[in-house]
């Protein structure tokens, strides 16, 4: 049975299969792709900065971040100062915030009764949209992550600007979501104190437990985060068990027949990435404890990307203090771009996962360009021997509603999967 | 009356979309106006109805580049655009690639192009639907252009169009009007580095705000800044080149920029550019703070 | 009337020349040149208020006069190659034929730069002719017959070039006429900057 999902930067036909009124199996397809990595080839290395973000138009900056640091790493010898990689940093985190908003009032609230709140969802993702755009011109689509740096000259008033901007979100996010103090949110280690507060977020996850559903959304409780930064942990984590080692060589893309995607592999292994990825890796007091309770299941998910979302707003209040005015913005590389050939790989931490981007350079100009994309990750089309993490969600589900609810709590990003 | 609007997309990131998504006053704009479906808002009908059968509607909104192979809910892009083109009273193409073809015209689609135009090429497809469209270029575009255009059509209001179809309003300016650069562009102050707040970055950095429409620097991004004023070059996003190749680099011939400010002949850009190199203006050599 | 002024200025300035190639830029006074064309010193003062401003009026002028001669051959339909020729028959041509012109230019603009230093910074005052120049190089560069290469270094080569020609014949060491080193000294300086 073809159901045709939409909304999510695109479309995805999911063809379920039923037995004994349960869902036996469920195929995922993605039905467009680009070919953005054709488009780059041959073009002079920073068009790469120009090109990438239009990969996505909700997370185009972090395929920026990961562009920049991908050319970077092409380099032997590299200088970025530390000013630089902070306001990156900075840039990068709100644009996960305002992927969380958007996800959460347009795309879950309506699984939950309430109809989608598109008032909200713009006043708080715009909100971040406007702190981008005080440090890097604009958003979206900006390409001020450049080789060596950022191209703008950061002031005092632009940073007391983006932490007013900050502590309105909070204040959002306090009075819509949790009304918990920030500092006690931070550091809270029970799900018990959450159920004691009021909020849109409250009201989703006691719907979840009152209409049964805490089982939703399980699959294999397997975790796998690259983006390592001065938040994020880099690592695995198998259940509740972390391992901080994890190499981009155990990475593996396979083709799909039916599907314009990719599924991706660890070791041969699906892993689940995105924000409960990240809060198991990081072993984030509050997602353990929901862990311990419901498992992988969306309440785990829905609460972890709600949760990052306040996380990422304080770290970045604290990031913003560590800036150094003195330092510059930009260092000129020792070496031309054009002169290097070399492959780089990085990756960066986006909304739904770790995105991973791989270049290979001939004397300044592009020869290969690989995106791995979160969505790949988490909707994985596999058989039923080695399924998807998603697809394994789905199966034992009782309707399509039901699995809907679960493949959106992934949050996809078609445009991303297929590129 | 609520004029329905119908927003598909083509070959697209939906960036436009995201952008359209930090207009601020969304909940009064979606008191006056009513999607008959949307990307990601919630909207009258699902894809599926929208495609099976024309729903009454207004005014056709398309994002992303156009191609005979591309498909939503099965249906090719091209037809559906057909199919709603007769009963709306406005098209409106929203973004570069769907009035250029941009970045995605150069995409794994055959013929991948804009509705209109392929760079500056008429594309013979929807011709007889060239008198009630209006192209709004950019990548992706100013939600404030969008929205205000809108509310021109549910006015009635008289809205000048240049010859790629786009408001004059917006688009009569350049990039390069409002540019806190100005006065470097203008001494001909070239010695800029990144990451600095002085400097010009026409000359070396592939500056395309001189000779690229727009209204960057006059409704500003976000309500707060513009890539000149952050420090990035302008990459020409609303013209039909883009994106050009070599998008941070200035291409010179013999030292000269190959594209000049906009409408400025050779002989006076260069008449110009000679007699400010005559003199070094010290405040403008000297950093800001 | 403006136009009467305007060829009332332009006798001067040319009497101006030929008494400055003559006597030399120094010995020259302002009393002379009036008194070649039979004015009063003071009708002179009503075109020129001082010998420092008719120099500089001067310079410009050939800037004008060359510049819209180098205008005509960059706006021809021909190949660099071409124009090339053309440009180098152009500048020996004004040597021959107005000799005090070439004979300004390098005898009193380059060699007293401090007649020129208000006013006349940089290459304000040959502003026509260089912008000329520099539309050659760049449309030869376009078309893909020239070197792209730093402006400085091809001006250099090409003007110096001439100009170090016109200097040998005003000193009458070359034993032909200027026509006669036309192709050679075009086809040397096609070579030197072409792709």
């Amino acid at each position: 049975m073809i159901e045709l999902i939409e909304k999510i930067e695109g479309e995805a036909k999911l063809d379920f299969r039923f037995a004994n009124d349960l869902i036996d199996f469920v195929e995922i397809e993605f039905l467009t792709a680009r070919g953005i990595e054709n488009i780059l080839k041959n073009r002079p290395a920073m068009d790469a900065l120009v090109i990438n973000p239009r990969v996505c138009g909700i997370c185009g900056h972090a395929h920026l971040i990961a562009t920049v640091q991908a050319l970077e790493n092409c380099y032997e010898n590299i200088e970025i100062s530390q000013k630089a990689k902070i306001v990156r940093e900075l840039t990068l985190n709100f644009e996960l915030i305002q992927n969380h908003f958007k996800w959460f009032y347009l795309v879950i609230l309506p699984f939950f009764g309430k109809p989608q709140d598109p008032k909200k969802a713009v006043y708080a993702s715009s909100l971040m949209a406007k702190a981008i755009a005080v440090l890097a011109g604009q958003y979206p689509h900006n390409s001020y992550a450049i080789v060596g740096g950022i191209t703008s000259y950061i002031t005092n008033g632009d940073l007391i600007k983006v932490r007013s901007l900050i502590d309105e979100c909070l204040m959002f996010f306090h009075n819509n979501l949790v009304d918990a103090d920030i500092d006690e949110f931070w550091i809270c280690d029970s799900i018990e104190h959450i159920f004691e507060k009021n909020g849109d977020l409250v009201d989703v996850l006691m719907k979840i437990i009152y209409n049964n559903q805490t089982d939703f959304g399980k699959s294999y409780d397997r975790f796998i985060v690259f983006g390592g930064n001065s938040y994020f942990k880099s690592g695995k984590s198998n259940k509740t068990v972390v391992n901080e080692h994890v190499k981009f060589d155990y990475v593996q893309e396979e083709l799909i027949d039916k599907s314009y995607a990719k599924n991706v592999y660890y070791k041969n292994k699906s892993f689940e990435v995105g924000p409960l990825a990240r809060a198991m890796v990081n072993k984030t007091p509050l997602i353990r404890d929901a862990h311990r309770k419901y498992g992988d299941s969306i309440f785990s998910r829905i609460l972890a990307r709600m949760c990052e979302t306040a996380q990422l707003l304080h770290h970045s209040k604290q990031l913003i203090k560590m800036i150094d005015q003195k330092e510059p913005s930009f260092i000129k590389p020792k070496v031309d771009i054009k002169q290097i050939s070399s492959t780089g790989i990085s990756s960066v931490e986006a909304a739904r996962g770790s995105l991973i981007h791989n270049i290979e350079l001939i004397g300044g100009n592009i020869k290969n360009y690989a995106i791995i994309t979160p969505t790949q990750w988490n909707l994985g089309c596999g058989n039923k021997k080695n399924l998807g993490v998603a697809q394994n969600a789905m199966i034992g589900l009782s309707s399509i509603d039901e699995a809907k609810l679960v493949f959106k709590s992934f949050d996809v990003c078609s445009v991303c999967t297929t590129h | 009356m609520k004029p329905r609007i119908l927003w598909i997309s083509g070959i697209s990131c939906y960036g436009n979309v995201h952008s359209f998504l930090t207009y601020t006053n969304i909940d009064i704009f979606l008191d006056d106006f009513e999607f008959i479906y949307h990307p990601v808002l919630d909207s009258t009908y699902t894809l599926t109805q929208i495609v099976e059968d024309v729903k009454g509607c207004d005014i056709l909104l398309i994002d992303g580049a156009v191609s005979d192979d591309f498909m939503r809910a099965d249906k090719s892009i091209k037809n559906i655009i057909q199919q709603y083109a007769s009963v709306v009273e406005k098209i409106i193409t929203v973004g570069t690639c769907a009035t250029f073809g941009g970045i995605f015209q150069h995409s794994s689609y055959t013929g991948a192009s804009g509705v209109h135009f392929k760079a500056d090429e008429l594309q013979s497809d929807f011709l007889h639907l060239r008198h009630k469209t209006i192209s709004i270029s950019g990548c992706p575009i100013q939600p404030e252009i969008l929205v205000n255009t809108l509310y021109e059509i549910k006015n009635n209001m008289d809205i000048k169009l240049d010859s790629f179809l786009r408001p004059k309003e917006y688009f009569g300016y350049t990039i390069h009007n409002g540019c806190t650069r100005n006065e470097y562009f203008e001494y001909k102050v070239d010695n800029h580095n990144f990451g600095e707040l002085e400097g010009c970055l026409y000359y070396n950095y592939g500056c395309q705000a001189p000779y690229s429409s727009g209204s960057c620097n006059k409704i500003l991004w976000n309500e707060v800044n513009s890539k000149t004023r952050s420090g990035s070059p302008c990459f020409g996003c609303t013209e039909y080149t883009f994106p050009k190749i070599g998008l941070f680099e200035t291409k010179k011939n013999m030292g000269i920029p190959q594209f000049l400010p906009l409408g400025v002949p050779k002989r006076a850009y260069l008449s110009i550019a000679g007699v400010t190199k005559a003199f070094t203006i010290d405040r403008l050599n000297k950093k800001l703070m | 009337m403006p136009h009467k002024k305007q060829t009332k200025k332009e006798l001067i300035i040319q009497a101006a020349l030929e008494l400055f190639a003559l006597k030399g830029f120094y010995t020259t006074t302002i009393p002379d040149i009036a008194s070649a064309l039979k004015m009063s010193v003071g009708n002179m003062y009503n075109y020129f208020k001082s010998k420092d401003m008719l120099a500089k009026e001067i310079i410009k002028y050939i800037s004008i006069y060359l510049g819209s001669k180098l205008q005509a051959i960059n706006e021809e339909p021909i190949t660099t190659k071409e124009k090339t020729k053309k440009i180098v028959q152009m500048y020996f041509e004004t040597a021959s034929n107005r000799p005090e012109m070439i004979d300004y230019f390098l005898r009193v603009y380059l060699s007293n730069r401090e007649v020129f230093k208000d006013g006349c910074e940089g290459m304000a005052c040959v502003s026509e002719f260089v912008t000329e120049v520099m539309i050659y190089f760049e449309e030869g560069v376009k078309s893909g017959e020239l070197r792209d290469q730093d402006f400085f270094s091809a001006f250099g080569l090409f003007m110096g070039y001439l100009g170090g020609m016109v200097f040998l014949n005003g000193e009458k060491i070359l034993p032909n006429e200027l026509s006669f080193y036309i192709d050679d000294i075009s086809e040397n300086i096609y070579n030197a900057l072409k792709k």
